[in-house]
């Protein structure tokens, strides 16, 4: 999919939470992150990953310099969960 | 940072072979690399479009064939400019445990819709492109699906494209 649009001449740029994956499809530019399937962005209300993860993504439109390059964002599931919890808490959606 | 720190390492290993064991065929294998198109403006004067593949469609729409043998290769357009609650997942092979409570974890219109806002990229296309992940003739989807989003993203006139392959 992702190669269909490059080859039209625009830029992409995916996120994926599965490594493997990704090294044998081969887009053009990728960032990994190493949380669950269906949590690509992160944790639910911490929009401060959220919006880290999408920026991150955007400047690999101007910054990968090779095809196929898979970008690994420092952060772990753990990090993200406890991290989101405690914004939960702090929103009141969690006790 | 690029390789072999602990934050690399998938919470699946082995996801291609896995499914490709199950479902032979299914999953794409490429050998060669795609030449970088190049982002011809600035970011910030930039029209966005997203690709997802979760499944995620306008509320009251034809949902998504999620129980066909072989997958669904239609797509649906979303809007934009939708709000979380006009919109409804369709499908049956990620976990949306965090997507029910916040969609913005797997389809994140809020945070796409400030970046607009914020001037961080020039706007988005009026609409997004989902289907499901769900399609066992990989063949067939790089032959049809693609191609058509692709074509459709082109005429929105995006300028780069962000994609989430749930």
């Amino acid at each position: 999919m992702q190669r269909a649009v490059e080859r039209r001449g625009i830029p992409t740029v995916s996120i994926t939470v599965a490594r493997d994956v990704t090294e044998h499809i081969k887009p053009p530019r990728s960032v990994f992150l190493p949380f669950m399937m269906g949590h690509h962005f992160g944790t639910p209300f911490h929009t401060e990953l959220q919006r880290r993860i999408i920026v991150t993504a955007l400047s690999r439109l101007t910054e990968a310099e090779e095809s196929g390059e898979i970008y690994s964002l420092p952060v772990t599931w753990a990090q993200a969960r406890r991290e989101g919890a405690v914004i939960e808490q702090a929103l009141g959606l969690k006790t | 940072m690029t390789d072999n720190s602990e934050a690399t390492v998938q919470l699946r290993p082995g996801l291609w072979a896995t499914v490709n064991k199950r479902y032979p065929g299914s999953m794409i294998h490429k050998d060669d690399y795609i030449p970088l198109a190049k982002l011809r403006k600035p970011l910030g004067e930039a029209r966005l479009s997203f690709v997802s593949t979760a499944g995620v469609q306008p509320v009251g729409i034809m949902p998504f064939d999620t129980v066909h043998p072989i997958g669904d290769y239609t797509f649906r357009r979303v809007p934009s400019d939708a709000k979380p609650a006009d919109l409804k997942i369709h499908q049956l092979k990620y976990p949306t445990t965090g997507a029910l409570r916040d969609l913005n974890v797997i389809f994140p219109i809020e945070r796409l819709q400030e970046f607009a806002r914020e001037g961080v990229i020039g706007g988005l296309t009026e609409n997004f492109f989902s289907f499901i992940g769900y399609n066992m003739d990989a063949e067939r989807l790089e032959r049809t699906l693609a191609e058509s989003i692709a074509e459709q993203v082109v005429a929105e006139c995006a300028d780069a494209v962000l994609l989430a392959p749930a």
